[in-house]
């Protein structure tokens, strides 16, 4: 008996393992695409893969709703002028967080007449659909995931909105050293605390070396393990060591609402803590979640242009119908679906090899993300004039202060953590 | 006398990191404070699950789900009862100990007499997700949180130690010895140890071995209705919170031996202990492989684990 007891635990303990803690999600919303229909009346269907179920469900859901919110907004706007007035229609997947099922999911959609796809929120689950994309010439339009490999294979039918890991951690290394010139209090050395993985690791590989180019030199580097960080108080001391004018971070929502904790707890002496690619401090629900320990902190992530009147709009009505504040990966969402329409709209055609071309050759102003410039892609599919901008904690809201053209308060600084 | 033998090779390491660590003493003060007070949360969530395990025989994949379960419930009953969160916790212990004495009672109870242990898996595994998907279903999957009661730190040779975490260990340690005095001096704990070691037996002379199943998976369900109000205060709340735990409480309870209340509470800290301090040398990753190697050496050396047959 207590053998085979063991030899079971052994047995749950392995198989838990390999599932690496992901939940699995039960049921996978599916609505069949039809991608044929007469000259008039004419419905395109465009493929929506998000995770339904499982850990990131909230945010997955979200983005679901955004996409479902796009077609509506243009098929009210009298749909797809390009092609008479077309309707558009969202055919949806579940990836479940996972890269294989993100992947199937992919397969379906786009042998179900999906003219285009739009996702999916995660890197990796990102790089099995853009190679199904590739596979099957239907575009994929990446409304999330940052991992600069996604496009670094020379994939011609994927196109990414946001900036990826790379740029996130240059402009971040850009922001910094600016906001400690702009506030007469140069930033000279930063320790870093980074989630582990290819997220994580580029974002600090691509900060260290361009804010070493500014003379910014790094303390500190503490990397750690999402899956098992259940309290933030070593690595924060390990950061905090070495003194640094700055903490850096770069995570997820649970991991730095524990560091912001624990960096309150310890009271390191520095002039920042400052998120880069950060999932946590720049979240509508961080401030409430973190209290006291939330006010004060910096994060450079691409956002939403809350200077945008347009951007206004979209988001009260988004929360009035469905009840949550439009985070920012929604808004990402929404335009993937319009810069879809904008494809259908130059091309005149559903063929998916014709949409391809006419994105690529894209130039959409009045982005509904705070950039540099109109969403543009370069020959690797990455849009050239995205930036992050730097938003703070500020009276129990996440406030846009750098730069200028984008903020909406002014930029406290230097900002003691957990400071009210 | 092992409790003094494991406590007596985690000093000696201890010592060792401080002397030959190459790291200040206030970073390792911080990661010892920080480990012991992990393990005490780990404590908790494996307390239940050695008690299912060790007398019923159930891999209840079900514990960190279960335990999920209790921190949203705990969750509504502060945020719209306006409850302490504390208050809350003594509510969710019997709450939690009539679901868990349900569930046997009327789902496991019939795949334990038919001695097969994959029905057993399946439903717990099926419960798991049952849970999981429910909540996500009721609550969301943005994370949720709650403002502790008690806030503030204790301050200690260089280290902190958040309130709300100082509490949880209390509890862990409370929960402990509450869970012991039940099972060595009172009746029922009689008949759980006679239902451990010998079910037949026990049935033979007159207990009721089903009744004592279902009060047993009862009280490991009652023991993550405690753990689940005693670490909301300190986790952020999403319906996949509890999983992350499952894997390390299996990992506790073999190493501490099944059944084993002890064995919980010290495996718990061995491992919260080896998770932080190891950290301060290996990086992300390698700290939970060094609790994994150390598993495995264990089950190598002491099969039945350190507390085995202790119950």
């Amino acid at each position: 008996m207590s053998s085979r007891r063991k030899t079971l635990a052994v047995l749950a303990v392995a198989g838990l393992a390999l599932a690496g803690c992901s939940s699995s999600g039960g049921t996978s919303n599916s609505t069949s695409g039809s991608g044929s229909g007469g000259a008039s009346g004419e419905t395109i269907t465009v493929g929506s893969i998000h995770p339904l179920t499982g850990a990131l469900a909230g945010a997955g859901q979200l983005m679901q709703d955004a996409t479902e919110m796009a077609a509506a907004d243009i098929n009210a706007a009298g749909g797809i002028k390009g092609l008479s007035g077309a309707q558009l229609k969202i055919a949806s997947g579940d990836s479940q967080g996972k890269a294989e099922t993100g992947q199937s999911e992919a397969q379906r959609l786009t042998q179900s007449g999906a003219v285009a796809l739009v996702g999916t929120y995660q890197s990796d689950v990102t790089k099995n659909v853009a190679s199904v994309a590739e596979r099957s010439q239907v575009p994929l339009v990446i409304d999330v995931a940052v991992d600069d490999s996604i496009l670094a294979q020379g994939y011609k039918y994927s196109f990414r909105i946001q900036p990826n890991a790379t740029g996130m951690g240059t402009s971040g290394a850009d922001d910094l050293a600016g906001i400690g010139e702009q506030g007469g209090s140069p930033i000279k050395t930063v320790s870093y605390i980074h989630i582990q993985g290819a997220f994580g690791d580029s974002v600090f590989t691509a900060f260290k070396k361009e804010a070493e180019a500014k003379g910014i030199t790094i303390a500190k580097e503490v990397a750690y393990d999402s899956g098992s960080l259940n309290d933030a108080a070593t690595q924060v001391a390990q950061a905090a060591a070495p003194k640094p004018d700055a903490i850096v971070v770069t995570g997820y929502y649970p991991d730095s609402l524990l560091i912001a904790k624990s960096i309150a707890a310890l009271k390191p002496d520095v002039k920042a803590v400052y998120g880069i690619a950060n999932g946590g401090f720049d979240d509508d629900s961080f401030p409430g979640a973190a209290g006291a320990a939330g006010n004060g902190l910096l994060s450079a992530n691409y956002h939403y242009d809350a200077t945008s009147a347009r951007v206004k709009d979209i988001r009260t009505r988004f929360e009035a119908k469905y009840g949550k504040p439009m985070e920012t990966a929604a808004m990402l969402s929404y335009q993937a679906v319009e810069v879809v329409a904008a494809g259908l709209d130059k091309s005149g055609s559903k063929d998916p090899k014709k949409l391809r071309d006419a994105i690529s050759a894209l130039e959409l102003s009045d982005p509904l993300l705070a950039f540099d410039g109109p969403i543009k892609f370069d020959e690797t599919g990455q849009n050239t004039n995205a930036t992050v901008i730097v938003m703070q904690i500020q009276g129990g809201k996440v406030e846009q202060v750098y730069p200028q053209k984008f903020k909406t308060v002014d930029l406290k600084f230097p900002a003691k953590p957990g400071a009210s | 006398m092992r409790g003094l033998g494991l406590a007596g090779v985690v000093l000696v390491l201890l010592a060792l990191v401080y002397l030959l660590g190459d790291k200040s003493a206030a970073l390792v003060n911080q990661a010892v404070v920080t480990g012991t007070l992990l393990g005490g949360v780990y404590a908790l969530v494996s307390m239940g699950l050695t008690l299912i395990f060790g007398v019923l025989g159930i891999v209840n994949f079900a514990q960190g789900t279960m335990l999920t379960l209790s921190m949203y419930a705990a969750y509504v009953l502060v945020t719209s009862l306006g409850l302490n969160v504390y208050l809350a916790t003594l509510l969710l212990v019997p709450l939690l100990f009539g679901l868990g004495y349900l569930v046997q009672l009327l789902l496991l109870n019939r795949l334990m007499s038919e001695g097969e242990t994959e029905g057993q898996l399946l439903v717990t595994l099926g419960l798991s997700l049952l849970i999981a998907n429910g909540l996500l279903l009721a609550f969301g999957g943005q994370p949720k949180s709650i403002t502790a009661p008690v806030g503030g730190n204790l301050r200690f040779l260089g280290a902190v130690a958040s309130v709300p975490r100082v509490i949880a260990f209390v509890g862990a340690i409370v929960l402990a010895l509450a869970l012991t005095a039940v099972l060595q001096r009172t009746r029922l704990g009689l008949s759980i140890r006679a239902v451990a070691a010998n079910g037949q037996g026990a049935a033979m002379v007159g207990v009721n071995v089903k009744r004592v199943f279902a009060v047993t998976f009862g009280l490991g369900a009652a023991c993550v209705g405690a753990a689940g109000g005693l670490v909301l205060p300190f986790f952020s709340l999403t319906p996949s919170t509890g999983e992350q735990f499952t894997i390390l409480a299996f990992v506790i309870v073999v190493l501490g031996g099944l059944g084993s209340v002890t064995g919980a509470v010290l495996g718990g800290l061995a491992i919260g202990l080896l998770q932080t301090v190891g950290g301060l040398f290996v990086p992300g990753t390698g700290a939970l492989l060094l609790v994994f190697a150390v598993f495995v050496v264990v089950l190598f050396v002491r099969p039945q684990g350190l507390f085995g047959s202790d119950l």
